[in-house]
């Protein structure tokens, strides 16, 4: 019998430990094994008379599914992570900076005349999916994406289902708006609040993308974090959030809208909406997909401190926009 | 990439940034000096006329108290956040047709009781002050 300690990458929360014991007690050749989270390394007692590298490689292979990785020596990855933060957040500044150069350039206000089809609201869907729209939609779809990835869940599935969602409850609401008409009142106050909320949610995000919280593991108040498993797990969740995308608070959104509204029908108003949708997708599926590829990739942890700063960076700016919007604060700037 | 360099690069980057926040503004406040061509007297009522697109313009308007007082918010296919107007003074939100001119009765506003109106996300806004 002899016991070795390997060093574990990709332990994030409390129930990886549980996990990975449970994996690792399956193993014929393991006798008994124990996590550490807060040293990040797994000690083993073993019969195989294997050298230590193969027994890591082995244990690996089994773990590999669920995002860790075994390794003699501890992590090079790891060793550098102080270094990433500060390259992280220069990255992260130039996006934001390049964010704010467009809004401010005017680039954006490009003038589509006459009536509104479905031609050009996708236009306008693609006009919105790079401006300050982008801050809140764009912020909580990167700052999702890259917690989902992060945490190594079937992304590409919650993707698919996210954006489907999108795109299937922008036609059927805009469908709903043509017929119902006036009745259903876009309350501002509401979209507000909302807008408030989303980036809350992204500033929680952000910082624990950059890895602020990462020390207690335990990153997030534990209901929302609950919140999150939900979100990985469930088919329905991701579905439910694209839903909630038409509600967040958006000049292009309530514009479409209220054309969708004054359509006077169901096909037109779904068509309206549905086009506009389609033209956001492009930006926001690369920004999902996008974080996957890196997230899998060899710069995942650059990757993820430079999104956080990206999403905090927009958090704020929604949240601080989102709060002057109610008239709690008065306005910081106009941009 | 060593730790100095990227605090000299963040450290500029943050002043970029602080830059395309208040600079811009700064150019707003120079706008404000001509402001007086938006504001029209006619027949007694004073017409105060701000152009939303991509922002409010001008964005301080200086007006003239005591009188009865319009607003035109001109329109010109608006699409972005500037179509949704909020005045929370007074209660009023509306998303503005796409392209033409919405007219808002202000009432005879008292002198020092500025008016401001944002849009509905809040990152733009206008105000108009009373004097």
């Amino acid at each position: 019998m002899k016991t070795y300690t390997f060093h574990i990458t990709g332990t994030h929360c409390a129930s990886c430990k549980i996990l990975v014991e449970d994996i690792l007690n399956e193993q014929d050749f393991i006798k008994g094994s124990q996590v550490n989270l807060k040293k990040e390394t797994v000690t083993i007692e073993t019969e195989s008379n294997e050298s230590a590298e193969a027994i890591a490689q082995l244990i690996t292979n089994k773990i590999k599914p669920n995002g860790y990785t075994l390794s003699v020596e501890k992590n090079l990855q790891e060793k550098k992570t102080d270094d990433v933060i500060w390259k992280a957040i220069p990255i992260g500044l130039v996006f934001l900076m390049l964010f704010f150069i467009l809004q401010k350039s005017g680039i954006l206000n490009l003038g589509i005349g006459g009536k509104t089809t479905p031609t050009t609201s996708f236009i306008i869907g693609l006009i919105a999916s790079v401006s300050s729209c982008l801050a809140i939609v764009g912020g909580l779809v990167l700052s999702l994406s890259a917690k989902i990835s992060q945490d190594n869940i079937s992304d590409t599935k919650t993707f698919l289902l996210f954006h489907t969602g999108r795109l299937m409850s922008f036609a059927l609401l805009g469908g709903l708006l043509g017929v119902v008409g006036n009745a259903i009142g876009i309350n501002f106050t509401f979209t507000a609040v909302l807008g408030i909320i989303a980036s809350s949610v992204m500033l929680l995000l952000g910082l624990n993308l950059v890895g602020i919280f990462a020390k207690n593991k335990v990153a997030l108040p534990s209901g929302i974090f609950n919140f999150f498993r939900k979100i990985e797990h469930k088919t329905l969740t991701p579905l439910i959030i694209g839903f909630a995308t038409f509600f967040l608070p958006c000049g292009f959104t309530q514009s479409m809208q209220v054309t969708a509204l004054s359509s006077g029908s169901f096909i037109s108003g779904m068509f309206i909406m549905f086009a506009f949708a389609l033209g956001t997708l492009p930006v926001l599926a690369l920004l999902s997909f996008g974080s996957a590829s890196f997230a899998h990739g060899k710069y995942a942890p650059l990757f993820f401190k430079s999104a956080g700063i990206v999403v905090i960076g927009l958090g704020l700016f929604a949240l601080l926009a989102g709060l002057a919007g109610l008239g709690i604060i008065n306005p910081l700037f106009n941009i | 990439m060593n730790k100095t360099s990227s605090i000299i690069i963040t450290l500029a980057l943050v002043v970029g940034i602080g830059i395309i926040f208040i600079g811009g503004s700064r150019k707003d406040i120079a706008n404000t000096m001509g402001s007086t061509q938006n504001i029209e007297i006619k027949n007694g009522v004073q017409y105060i006329t701000i152009n939303a697109k991509g922002g409010y313009f001008p964005n301080v308007t200086i007006a003239k108290a005591g009188i009865p007082t319009k607003l035109i918010v001109k329109t010109n296919s608006t699409y972005d956040c500037s179509a949704s107007l909020v005045i929370r003074s007074l209660g009023y939100q509306k998303i503005l047709v796409q392209t033409g001119e919405t007219e808002i009765d202000l009432g005879i506003p008292k002198a020092g009781q500025p008016l401001q109106g944002m849009c509905s996300m809040g990152m733009y806004n206008f105000l108009i002050n009373f004097s």
